[in-house]
């Protein structure tokens, strides 16, 4: 389980989470959603503790921190072990081939030797479509591509929660829909997922459950059947806005 | 024009002499010693600790915002009067490699500045060491970056070691002075000093195309 407890974050004196608390289960898809603005990345990267809140506390199955103080590199490193993160603008080390983006990690991290490492990087690259361009450099992928690798590298690590950063937003709808594929897959293996992301259909397809962020707190969450029909006025003007689209 | 070729003939193994014995490895002792400097400087300089910056930055300001030949100057003959006296090799290396570490720092600095701030959280989610991110992550795309720069500051070196005759050093700079100085003849051998020089930079080019081909290796190629 992956629960925040009454997190605050702001930036600049402007507050972007107020006192949020979620509890995540393991095993869900869990699809964030909310107006740009509303502190959905923040949210998702304070749980990779890639942003520090001022307050609150974050636990992943059994490991905790409390902000307000400072960390130590083991406790960071506790909690980041918990997790991985798929970044909008792929992140994918530009000097190192694809095999190797996939298969060091998991050797830096000690879970593996190098053979164990790209024996298990080759399989988790044939997951996502990505065996014939082991020994390509990401610069020559296309997008959609390099965000394959992506998430396959996220996977390397062994996370406990798989977090998604507007993981499409950067991509045209083909390619979106190579990536989408892929997450799809992940969530009917019950995998932990927690995705932030505007593609609505995705949301509505996939999501075990819907967080909806509005004004720094959580405005909503619950099923995508129950998002979906809900009357909140707030609820209806961000839904209308891709009827619109 | 057989005159000229002759006298390059007989004044060539002197000039080569002195090349091989004080304009090349001064060049490399100061250049290998001034990367250790620079990257020494950059650390400082890229620190939290701030009284670590400060002195990366003063260091940085006074070789950077100075002359070569004042710094040899002030070496080689200021310092005895502070009781410390270094010969002509070892004032030569010091000032050199102060100067061109200045300028490497400069380069490594804006190098590992320009590493998009993405590459870096990824090696943090990724659950890196700090270590680990300078090593695998930060170290081989700022060195791509710096290659060029620091290319350009090894030829600046070995241009600039010409200076070194006004510590006493027999370069190949002041080999040439000296026998131009005995035949009369300036013209032909600063030419020839000059394409002693330009050999070396000919030479120098060559190695850093290949070097800085095989580090952008990964960058997309036009044809992709």
């Amino acid at each position: 389980m992956l629960e925040l407890n009454d997190v605050s974050k702001s930036f600049g004196g402007t507050a972007v989470l107020t006192r949020v608390s979620l509890a995540l289960n393991d095993g869900e898809t869990t699809v964030v959603l909310g107006p740009s603005g509303s502190g959905k990345s923040t949210l998702l990267r304070t749980m990779n503790l890639l942003e520090i809140p001022e307050s609150g506390c974050l636990s992943i199955n059994g490991d905790s921190v409390t902000f307000g103080g400072s960390l130590t590199r083991k406790q960071v490193s506790a909690i980041r072990r918990r997790s991985a993160m798929v970044f909008q603008g792929y992140n994918l080390f530009p000097h190192q081939s694809v095999l190797d983006n996939v298969a060091m990690p998991p050797v830096l991290n000690g879970k593996a030797d190098r053979a164990a490492s790209r024996a298990r990087a080759v399989e988790l690259l044939g997951k996502v479509g990505m065996s014939h361009r082991l020994e390509e450099y990401p610069d020559n992928l296309s997008g959609g591509q390099q965000q394959r690798v992506a998430i396959a590298r996220a996977l390397a690590v062994e996370p406990d929660y798989l977090l998604f950063d507007e993981p499409t937003s950067a991509l045209d709808p083909e390619l979106e829909a190579e990536v989408i594929r892929v997450m799809v897959d992940l969530a009917r293996e019950r995998r932990s997922l927690v995705v932030v992301t505007h593609n609505i259909g995705f949301a509505r397809r996939v999501a075990d459950r819907i967080v909806f962020l509005a004004d720094g707190g959580i405005g909503f969450d619950g099923t995508p059947e129950d998002f979906f029909a809900s009357e909140s006025e707030r609820i209806r003007r961000y839904l209308n806005v891709f009827d619109a689209v | 024009m057989t005159d000229f070729l002759s006298l390059w003939a007989d004044s060539l193994p002197q000039l080569l002499a002195a090349t091989v014995k004080v304009t090349i490895p001064l060049s490399i002792i100061a250049f290998v010693l001034a990367l250790v400097v620079a990257v020494l400087a950059t650390v400082m300089r890229l620190s939290r600790i701030r009284p670590l910056q400060w002195v990366s930055r003063f260091y940085v300001w006074l070789f950077r915002g100075t002359p070569i030949l004042v710094q040899l100057f002030i070496i080689f003959y200021g310092l005895p009067a502070a009781g410390i006296t270094l010969s002509a090799w070892t004032s030569a290396i010091i000032a050199f490699t102060l100067n061109t570490g200045a300028y490497a720092a400069e380069t490594l600095r804006a190098s590992v500045q320009s590493i998009p701030r993405g590459q870096l959280e990824a090696a943090r989610t990724l659950n890196f060491t700090g270590w680990q991110t300078v090593r695998h992550v930060i170290a081989p795309q700022a060195l791509r970056i710096a290659l060029p720069p620091l290319g350009n500051d090894l030829i600046d070196l070995v241009k600039g070691t010409s200076l070194v005759m006004v510590i006493t050093l027999a370069d190949v700079f002041q080999v040439g002075r000296q026998i131009a100085a005995t035949n009369f003849q300036p013209l032909a051998l600063y030419a020839e000093v000059a394409v002693v020089y330009l050999a070396i930079f000919t030479v120098l080019s060559f190695l850093q195309s290949r070097l800085e081909r095989a580090s952008n290796r990964y960058i997309r190629s036009p044809r992709a």
